[in-house]
């Protein structure tokens, strides 16, 4: 075989990847290689990529001939740069597939700037203002025959309009007197079902500013209003200056305890899962170790029986769970603490199990010597050596179960995660941001407390 | 006081442990069993107080039928045969003096026991065992903080709480210093010409063998070969017992 030329098994494998190396006996090679392009090609077919994709299949298959050449002159074949160039259409498929766009992550920063902004202002705490009022009526469309309603801010301050009707998307001229000088005031327009907006001015939202002399003076566009019947009276919407007339002392808000009492609501939550799944846990970890279930036929079924179940149950998530929880016994706590508690027996009972089967024989043996029975072997030989990493298992168990608890509100489970969901969904960006800083908190202290915890024991 | 009846053990695997093993052991007597690792020794010490199952033949035990006992019959003579082992044995997370205690669960009832209660007569008694020891300043410590030797005297205490009759001992000095093996042996020593407690200990050190045994018996591969004097177990019993290509270094 040394003496035949080494081109033609490089030419076989030219035409059909991977049967040069066959034709030289390397079976798994050849027919890895074989198998390899057959999945690549299928799977370009399937994606009906565009052709260029087709040229990533190319390193791969230069590399085959030459492995094919290399094989057949009794040269040590690189194996790993075949494997990885084998790899490289299956990295671009996979980045295909997963939808990436890196152009999009930086073009829309934007987008999450209030969210992140409302990360960095937590709505713990908050001042107290007195917010000053002054607005004027208008109408939309002209003509009108009434008189707008006009109101002066308790701190002083008037507006007049230009116009006191008009349509949308007409400009008119904004004026103020009688404001705090200096200051900055904000521009709402107030529609007929008394929904808030901010009023643009030279395309900007921010505060207006107010003069030396306590008037300001700006040029408004009519906003989109809510849709109306041609033949109906005009609307009456509100043109609303606010700005803060006094501020006050600091005080908690109603966020930071509502958080506080989520977060509670949670931890507890977290409480009553491990202490439940660790009881549960306990009597049928001694079903799943090893060692106690050897012998008997039965004890044997009995030990894969639990050992399926622990494992069927750890392998699914507790926000399934959850779910399932929810529509059982209704939308809170409850629900939560149903998911981990199931979650929570099979991955403390995997846990115990294991440390039953690493405990040491010999006392045992020792204990047994005595003439104690089973109750005292279990008290005095079992107990005491796998109690501690029990107690360890169970603290850490709790500290994840902190952090799952959190995410099942989301779902509905209660706690604090059900709060950051629902102000997520109302852009509530500040009380979100307030519920996730003290999920860190918390989280990063039970960390510290449970590793604590476990250091000791150990 | 011990009867052993052609005693066979075979394991699941098929290995012939013990072969047809018979011999008595009177009152009073420091028996030592020797033979190769793997001849069976630990599997007739363990056959005695059926910690392993004898697949055939009897023991008898001062009269009773151990082989043929009931549970809570086995428990009431389990209770009065100490036993020590090489590895100790210890609850390594246990105080010393709850190890020592644990000796004392076959006399005591199961409800107190399990609740950690203890009589004052058996505190007391544990006390004086770790007293007789040398390690009653250790009481409280937890076992795996003591060295090797203090540990098997641990081990020696928490026999003696089952005031024995027979002291069963498997290789108690192999994992130890062999400078500690005197200090370890000379507690059995004391035991059986003290309390004239009956001593069946295995070693592989004939040496130690000659210097404390009253009787010696040897096994190989499951089969008795020897029993009999110390003395009488010259060059050629020795290469018989140990194989061609054994030398005894401890004897000179």
């Amino acid at each position: 075989m040394a003496n035949r030329s080494p081109t033609l098994p490089a030419l076989l494998s030219l035409v059909i990847p991977g049967l040069g190396q066959l034709s030289l006996g390397h079976r798994e090679r050849g027919g890895l290689i074989l198998l390899m392009m057959l999945l690549f090609i299928g799977l370009l077919l399937w994606l009906q990529l565009s052709p260029l994709y087709w040229l990533i299949l190319l390193p791969f298959w230069a590399m085959n001939v030459f492995d094919a050449y290399v094989l057949a002159s009794e040269r040590r074949p690189d194996t790993t740069t075949l494997f990885l160039l084998g790899a490289l259409p299956l990295y671009v498929m996979a980045w295909q597939a997963t939808d990436i766009n890196l152009q999009r992550l930086f073009s829309n920063v934007n987008k999450v700037q209030p969210l992140l902004s409302g990360l960095f202002q937590p709505l713990f705490l908050e001042q107290d203002r007195e917010i000053a009022i002054a607005s004027q009526q208008f109408y939309v469309p002209c003509p009108v025959t009434e008189t707008p309603e006009v109101s002066t801010a308790s701190a002083g301050g008037t507006i007049e309009t230009s116009v006191t009707c008009g349509n949308v998307g007409e400009t008119m001229t904004l004026r103020g007197e009688g404001f705090p000088a200096n200051q900055q005031v904000a521009l709402w327009w107030v529609n007929p079902v008394n929904a808030n907006s901010r009023i643009r001015i030279q395309d900007a939202y921010e505060d207006f500013p107010v003069g030396a002399d306590g008037s300001f003076e700006g040029e408004i566009v009519i906003p989109e209003a809510i849709p109306r019947q041609s033949d109906q009276p005009p609307d009456r919407h509100r043109i609303e200056v606010r700005y803060v007339a006094s501020e006050g002392g600091w005080f908690i808000t109603e966020t930071a305890i509502r958080v506080l009492g989520h977060m509670g609501e949670t931890i507890a939550q977290a409480l009553m899962a491990t202490l439940v799944g660790a009881i549960l846990a306990a009597p049928f970890s001694f079903f799943g170790a090893r060692n106690l279930m050897a012998g008997n036929p039965g004890l044997v079924l009995l030990y894969y029986f639990s050992r399926g179940v622990m494992n069927i149950l750890r392998s699914v998530e507790p926000l399934i769970m959850a779910i399932v929880f929810v529509v059982w016994v209704g939308l809170g706590p409850f629900a939560g603490v149903l998911a981990l508690v199931v979650h929570t027996i099979a991955a403390l009972g995997k846990l115990y199990s294991e440390s039953i089967e690493s405990i040491d024989e010999g006392p045992i043996e020792a204990i047994r010597s005595t003439g104690a029975n089973q109750f005292q072997i279990i008290a005095y030989g079992v107990l005491p050596q796998v109690l501690p990493p029990w107690i360890a298992f169970t603290v850490y168990r709790w500290d994840i179960n902190v952090r799952m608890s959190t995410i099942i509100g989301f779902v509905g489970g209660g706690g604090i995660g059900f709060l950051l969901a629902q102000w997520i969904r109302l852009q509530d960006f500040r009380s979100a941001g307030a519920a996730i800083w003290a999920i860190a908190v918390v989280v990063i202290l039970l960390d510290y407390l449970s590793a604590k915890v476990r250091e000791r024991i150990m | 006081m011990l009867e052993i009846r052609n005693v066979s053990k075979v394991y699941d695997d098929g290995t012939h442990a013990l072969r047809e093993v018979t011999f008595n052991v009177k009152d009073g007597e420091f028996l030592v069993i020797i033979g190769l690792s793997g001849s069976g020794k630990s599997t007739l010490l363990r056959c005695i107080n059926r910690l392993i199952e004898p697949s055939s033949g009897q023991i008898i035990y001062h009269g009773q039928n151990v082989t043929a006992a009931n549970p809570a019959e086995l428990r009431r003579i389990r209770r009065q045969i100490g036993m020590v082992f090489q590895h100790f044995n210890l609850v390594k997370r246990s105080s010393v003096l709850n190890n020592v205690l644990s000796g004392r669960l076959g006399y005591v009832s199961t409800l107190p026991s399990l609740l950690g209660i203890w009589s004052t007569a058996d505190k007391a008694l544990a006390m004086a065992n770790l007293e007789l020891v040398g390690i009653a300043h250790k009481a409280q410590n937890r076992a795996d903080e003591l060295s090797g030797g203090q540990q098997q005297r641990v081990g020696i205490a928490r026999a003696l709480m089952q005031n024995p009759t027979l002291m069963l001992a498997d290789e108690p000095v192999a994992s130890l210093d062999p400078a500690l093996s005197d200090s370890v042996m000379q507690y059995f020593e004391k035991l059986n010409q003290e309390r004239g407690t009956t001593v069946l200990c295995s070693l592989h050190v004939l040496g130690l063998a000659r210097r404390y045994a009253t009787r010696i018996i040897a096994l190989k591969a499951g089969e008795l070969v020897y029993d009999g004097d110390p003395q009488g177990i010259d060059e050629q019993r020795f290469r018989e017992i140990y194989g061609d290509e054994a030398v005894e270094h401890s004897l000179r």
